[in-house]
C-alpha cells in the first residue's frame, strides 16, 4: 500500500526502461496523438499540393455533408462491417481449434501446423483472386479470405495461451476437487481470454484489410467495392472519402468498443503492492 | 488412540525408475499440528501431494480418518492446501476464489458468505475481501490461500512451505497467527519445511525425513511449552541439537578445522 502512495505523490517519474515518448495515457500521450494526426493533415495537404491525385482537404471536408446524406452508403458500409465481424468470428473458432490441436501435437497437430504455415505464407491478394475463381463473384468467397487470412494467426497466439497453461493452478483445482467443467470455466477459459482479446485486437484491422481487397475482386457491394467504382472515374474525392470512412470505422472500433473491452474483461490485472 | 493420518512405506516414482518417496512411514493423531523436516528436494512436497490425492504412489498407504487417500473415491475426507505459492485464481476476486472451493465442496450456497467472512475476518484480511488477488502483497495472498484452506472445513490442512518465499518479518506474524489459529479450532495440520526452527516453533512433534528419495530419519518429540517466541533459548538448543543430528545425513559436513 505504501509503495503505491509512493508512486502516486511521486510525480510522473519515468520507469526504468520506460521512455518518454512511449505513452502513458496521460498528457504527453495525447499531445504526441495530437502531433501524429497533425503530421498526417500537413502531409495531405503537402500531397494535394504536389500532386493531381490528392484532393484537396478543403474540397473534401465540403463534401462531407452531402456524402453522409446519401442513404445507399450505409448499406455498403453495413456490408463490409458484417463480413468483417461474421468472418472473424469464424476465423477465431478455427483457429481456437487449431491451436487446440497444434498444442496437444500429435498427427493432428502437425497436420493442421502446417496448414497454419501455408495460411500464413499466402499473400491476400492472391486469396482474393483464388477464391474468385473457386466461388466466382459470390458472398461467400469473401468470407473464406478473410477466414484464410486472420485463422493462422489467431491459431498462433492462442497456441501459446494453450501451451502457457498453468500446471500449478491444475493441482489446485485437482486437490480442491473442481471437476472437469468447472476446471475449463473457472480456470482454462479465463486464462485463455486474454490471448483470445489479443487474437481479436490484432486480426481486427487485418480483417478489414483484407475484406476491402476481396471487395475489389469478387462482389458488387461493401467499402471496397464502392473504393473501385469512385477509382474506374477517377473521382478522387469520393475515394478520400471512403477512406476516410474507412479509417474512422477501423479506428473508432478499435478505441471505442475493442480496447475498452478488453480493459474491462482484464480489471483484475494490476500491480502487487 | 489410533492414528487419524496414516503413513506406511510410502513408494513415489514419478519416472517409474527413479523413486522420490521410498518407504516414507509417518502417524499423526486428530487436532495435532505436525512439522514434517527435511532438506530440499528430498520429496517433503510430495508426500503431501499423495495425501492429497494428486499423486499415486507405487506402494504403501496413505490414509486420512481410515479413507484410502490413494484411491478415487467420493467419500474421501476434504483436505485444504495451502502451496508455497498461492495459487489463487487472478481473475477472480478474494471472495470468488473462496466460492470456487465452497462450491467444489457441495457447502449449501446459503452458508458461503458468512464463512468468507469469518475466515477473512480470522486471518486479518476481510477488507479485501472484493479485491483482485494480483493488487495483494504476498503476505495477503498466503493468507487468502489460508483462508480457501480452512473455508472447506477440512478433515486435514496441508501446507507446503506456505511462509518460506515471504519477508521474515511477515513470515513470523503469519507462523504466531497460525498457532493461534491451530490452539483455537483443533485442526489436524501437516506443516512441511525445510527451516528446522520454523519446525520446532510451530509443532509438538517434528518427522524428520532423509535427503531424498525420502525415508523416514526420526520422530521428534519438541517438550517446549506455549506460547513460544521464535528466538527462545529453548527452541535454539533444540535446533542445535536437530541441525547435529542431521548433518551428516542430509549430506552436509562440518569444514575441518584448521
Amino acid at each position: 500500500m505504501a509503495s503505491s502512495q509512493t508512486a502516486s505523490t511521486a510525480g510522473p517519474l519515468l520507469q526504468p526502461g520506460r521512455r518518454w515518448w512511449s505513452g502513458d495515457g496521460s498528457g504527453s500521450d495525447r499531445l504526441l496523438s495530437a502531433l501524429g494526426l497533425l503530421s498526417f493533415v500537413a502531409l495531405w495537404w503537402f500531397g494535394s499540393l504536389t500532386s493531381d491525385f490528392v484532393p484537396p482537404i478543403g474540397e473534401v471536408l465540403d463534401a462531407v455533408p452531402s456524402f453522409l446524406t446519401e442513404e445507399d452508403i450505409y448499406a455498403d458500409i453495413a456490408d463490409s462491417l458484417t463480413r468483417v465481424v461474421v468472418s472473424l468470428a469464424v476465423a477465431v473458432f478455427v483457429g481456437f481449434w487449431a491451436a487446440y490441436l497444434m498444442a496437444r501435437r500429435g498427427f493432428w497437430g502437425l497436420v493442421v501446423a502446417r496448414y497454419v504455415d501455408l495460411a500464413i505464407g499466402l499473400p491476400s491478394t492472391i486469396a482474393a483472386l483464388l477464391a474468385l475463381f473457386i466461388f466466382k463473384r459470390s458472398e461467400i468467397g469473401v468470407f473464406v479470405v478473410v477466414v484464410i487470412a486472420c485463422f493462422p494467426f489467431v491459431a498462433i497466439t492462442l497456441r501459446q495461451g494453450f501451451l502457457s497453461l498453468d500446471r500449478r493452478l491444475s493441482e489446485m483445482s485437482g486437490v480442491y476437487r473442481f471437476g472437469g467443467i468447472s476446471q475449463i470455466r473457472n480456470v482454462t477459459i479465463p486464462h485463455l481470454v486474454p490471448f483470445t482479446l489479443a487474437s481479436i485486437r490484432n486480426e481486427y484491422a487485418h480483417a478489414w484489410r483484407v475484406v476491402v481487397i476481396a471487395e475489389l475482386f469478387a462482389v458488387n457491394s461493401g467499402i471496397g467495392w464502392r473504393f473501385t467504382q469512385a477509382y474506374d472515374r477517377f473521382l478522387l474525392v469520393d475515394v478520400a472519402l471512403w477512406l476516410l470512412v474507412f479509417i474512422v470505422l477501423l479506428l473508432g472500433t478499435e478505441y471505442m468498443i475493442l480496447r475498452p473491452l478488453e480493459r474491462w474483461v482484464l480489471r483484475w490485472r494490476g500491480g502487487a503492492q | 488412540m489410533s492414528p487419524y493420518i496414516e503413513v506406511e512405506g510410502l513408494k513415489v516414482s514419478y519416472d517409474g525408475e527413479h523413486l522420490a518417496l521410498d518407504g516414507v512411514d509417518m502417524d499423526v493423531t486428530e487436532n495435532e499440528l505436525v512439522a514434517v523436516l527435511g532438506p530440499s528436494g528430498c520429496g517433503k512436497s510430495t508426500m503431501l501431494q499423495v495425501l492429497s490425492g494428486l499423486l499415486r504412489p507405487i506402494a504403501g498407504t496413505a490414509r486420512i480418518d481410515g479413507k484410502d487417500m490413494t484411491r478415487s473415491s467420493s467419500d474421501r475426507p476434504r483436505v485444504g492446501y495451502v502451496f508455497q505459492d498461492h495459487r489463487l485464481l487472478p481473475w477472480r476476486t478474494v471472495a470468488g476464489n473462496l466460492e470456487l472451493v465452497l462450491e467444489a465442496a457441495g457447502i449449501p450456497k446459503a452458508e458461503w458468505d458468512v464463512r468468507i467472512d469469518r475466515y477473512l475476518d480470522i486471518l486479518q484480511i476481510g477488507q479485501f475481501r472484493d479485491a483482485w488477488p494480483m493488487r495483494l502483497s504476498g503476505g495477503q495472498r498466503q493468507r487468502v490461500s489460508i483462508a480457501r484452506a480452512l473455508a472447506i472445513d477440512p478433515a486435514v490442512v496441508l501446507m507446503d512451505e506456505p511462509f518460506s518465499t515471504l519477508d521474515e518479518v511477515t513470515a513470523r506474524t503469519m507462523r504466531q497467527q497460525l498457532v493461534e489459529l491451530w490452539q483455537e479450532s483443533s485442526r489436524t495440520i501437516v506443516f512441511v519445511t525445510h527451516s528446522i526452527r520454523e519446525a520446532i516453533f510451530l509443532a509438538d512433534r517434528v518427522v524428520i525425513l532423509t535427503k531424498g528419495p525420502a525415508r523416514l530419519l526420526e520422530d521428534v518429540e519438541v517438550p517446549i511449552g506455549r506460547p513460544r517466541r521464535y528466538e527462545d533459548a529453548d527452541i535454539t538448543e533444540l535446533e542445535s541439537q536437530i541441525v547435529d543430528r542431521v548433518m551428516g545425513v542430509w549430506g552436509y559436513e562440518e569444514p575441518a578445522a584448521a
